[in-house]
């Protein structure tokens, strides 16, 4: 579904040169369930990133369902993000004043979709992570859980090829992190396909591979098999 | 295209929401707008009303009547270059009416000042005007009450007066006034009419109506003297139409008239109203553009206003426009965004100012001179104010939809 060839990405920070990624090579197929670790300054943001379309790489290549995105350009880039890609941050990032149903149809606003099909779609994807009854509430009125919840509901309402999580459960108590955790392993069990971002090995060890970075390169990508499937 | 329009739709929902949000910042930005908009308003709806008062005031002297004096009305620069001019005479009119066969009417008629009294009550510097019974073929201005001069009356010298409406409130104070006796100068002169209230051009130094008194034109050469005085001839086109061919007949016989040799530069003027009507708008038009120049001041204090919150906003907002843009928002989109909201902005303030305007206008309307605003000057506000919201809206725009989307979700 996905092919990342030799991907480098080089920043320039006061002069400086900065070499995030120093020619990485990953594969992604249909329904996986993968976690990406490594200490700070890995690469692992970078190549999240990389994946999610938010940032192109400085040389090599990124196939996506076929199409070299790697050469795109912002606007392009955006079209793909809204297509194809369901981001969750580990802040949330939801727009606070607004209702719930405003949250999770703003991509299908961005992808031209008109309201009443947009309307559908949101509930449905608000109903498959369970918030049905608060639909009219705003970010505020809900626990951290419940916004991580629409926030996964965003990411899943215009069904992408991918869901990249960055730390879901960075700033959630451990009881929570397990209610989300959950989440996730039903959405693979759907069909899925998962990419989380974490630096801890409970996270990462429900997934059923883990990719290290470190330095910039892939140190190790092997399948766990007591991952649950 | 049906695409393009439902993005600018959407766009404009998104912009409501983000203003509804934040309603006491959009108050305070719109502020400046507002008062922007009021002042244009006003001013503009002012001049309209000046001018409409003018017009009314000297339609009185009749737009197809050609006045034919010694002096123009309207003098630019050195006047006294008309000093040596000639006095016009009684008898220039009277062959001037024997040749001007097909004129409607012609009314010479000549001014002094004097004081007028009536019992205790006193006015100083009233004008006099000799006229004859031809007069209201002229003007438009009728007697309201008794009659004015016939044609008897100018034969027979006889004294009598036609009052201005001010005349009569000022010295008869709400007396009947017909067939009383006043002195003007020295002399007495039996009241038969009063004209109707005409309003005066007096705003602009021209004369006012309403105090002027008539008498026939024999008695005046009888009761103060002809002898250097200066006459007025009003000549009445035979219709609207031909008047300047009119004119061309009249200065050729009046040309006779004064025995002037064809290398000579006539000496004598033919006025009128529109030469009134162009000087006015000449001076009003320059008016008017200083006055809109000060008040466009206002509102361009308000779009840097506008400006200035804008950024200040797009700031605020740098993860949200991050989130945006990592869910699928093209640059267009968030440039749509901004600039929508600043539209927005100064659309509802001009509103609200055009809606003030109103208040003031009616205020000016019962206290000063008669004013209304015009649809067509709350179109040209309303498009402004979008204008002055798009323009300082851009720059902001522009900015916010350049953003890196993984810088701004970085900001804190």
């Amino acid at each position: 579904m996905l092919n990342i060839k030799n991907i480098t990405k080089v920043y320039k920070m006061k002069g400086e040169e900065v070499r995030a990624l120093r020619g990485v090579n990953l594969g992604i197929g249909d329904n996986e369930y993968l976690a990406i670790m490594g200490p700070s300054g890995s690469g692992k943001s970078t190549i999240m990133n990389m994946i999610g379309c938010l940032d192109t790489p400085t040389s090599g290549e990124y196939f996506l369902e076929g199409q070299d995105v790697s050469k795109m350009d912002d606007d392009q880039l955006a079209e793909i993000r809204n297509q194809k890609i369901g981001f969750v941050f580990q802040t949330f990032n939801l727009l606070p004043r607004s209702d719930l149903m405003h949250n999770v149809e703003l991509p299908l606003i961005y992808g031209n979709i008109p309201a009443a099909k947009r309307k559908k779609m949101a509930a449905a994807a608000i109903e498959k992570v369970g918030l049905s009854d608060r639909i009219k509430h705003k970010p505020n009125e809900l626990s951290g859980g419940q916004r991580q919840r629409v926030a996964i509901a965003r990411a899943l309402v215009n069904n992408p090829s991918i869901i990249l999580a960055d730390e879901p459960t960075g700033n959630l108590d451990t009881a929570t992190g397990e209610e989300i955790m959950a989440v996730f392993d039903q959405l693979y069990k759907s069909g899925n396909t998962i990419v989380l971002v974490t630096h801890e090995n409970e996270i990462a060890e429900r997934t059923h591979r883990i990719v290290r970075l470190r330095d910039g390169l892939i140190e190790s990508d092997e399948i766990i098999k007591n991952g649950k499937h | 295209m049906r695409l393009y329009f439902y993005d600018i739709f959407e766009s404009f929902k998104i912009a409501l929401r983000a203003l509804k949000a934040n309603k006491a910042r959009g108050v305070l930005t719109t502020l400046g707008i507002i008062i922007g908009i009021v002042a244009v308003v006003t001013t503009m709806t002012a001049a309209n009303g000046l001018s409409n008062n003018f017009k009314e005031s000297i339609s009185a002297i009749g737009s197809d009547v050609l006045y034919v004096s010694r002096t123009p009305w309207v003098q630019v620069g050195n006047w006294f270059q008309f000093r040596n001019r000639k006095n016009l005479t009684m008898k220039d009119s009277e062959k001037l009416a024997q040749k001007l066969i097909d004129a409607r009417a012609i009314n010479p008629t000549t001014g002094t000042e004097r004081r007028i009294k009536y019992r205790s009550r006193v006015l100083e510097n009233i004008d006099i005007i000799g006229t004859t019974d031809k007069h209201i073929m002229i003007t438009t201005n009728l007697p309201e009450y008794g009659r004015f001069l016939t044609g008897f009356d100018v034969s027979n010298k006889r004294f009598v007066c036609v009052i201005g409406a001010e005349i009569h409130e000022k010295l008869f104070e709400g007396v009947n006034p017909i067939n009383k006796k006043i002195k003007i100068g020295r002399h007495h002169f039996r009241v038969i009419g009063i004209m109707e209230k005409q309003g005066s051009a007096g705003f602009f130094g021209g004369p006012n109506f309403d105090s002027q008194i008539y008498i026939p034109i024999t008695a005046f050469m009888k009761a103060y003297g002809s002898r250097n005085r200066n006459f007025n001839f009003a000549v009445k086109a035979p219709s609207q139409e031909s008047m300047a061919d009119f004119e061309y007949e009249v200065v050729g016989e009046m040309r006779k008239i004064r025995k002037l040799k064809p290398t000579e530069k006539d000496d004598f003027s033919i006025n009128q109203m529109d030469t009134l009507m162009n000087a006015y708008n000449n001076v009003m038009g320059v008016v008017v553009m200083i006055g809109l120049l000060i008040t466009g001041i206002s509102l361009l204090v308000g779009g840097i206003g506008v400006m200035n919150i804008m950024f200040v906003s797009v700031t605020e907002r740098t993860r949200e426009i991050g989130i945006r843009k990592a869910i699928g928002a093209k640059r267009r989109a968030i440039l749509m965004q901004f600039l929508l909201e600043s539209a927005t902005i100064c659309l509802v303030g001009g509103l609200v100012g055009v809606a003030l305007a109103f208040g003031v206008t009616a205020i000016v309307d019962k206290f000063l001179l008669p004013a209304t605003v015009s649809p067509g000057i709350v179109i040209v506000a309303m498009f402004v104010s979008v204008l002055v919201g798009v323009v300082s809206g851009i720059i902001p725009a522009y900015k916010a939809s350049k953003l890196h989307p993984i810088e701004a979700l970085r900001y804190e």
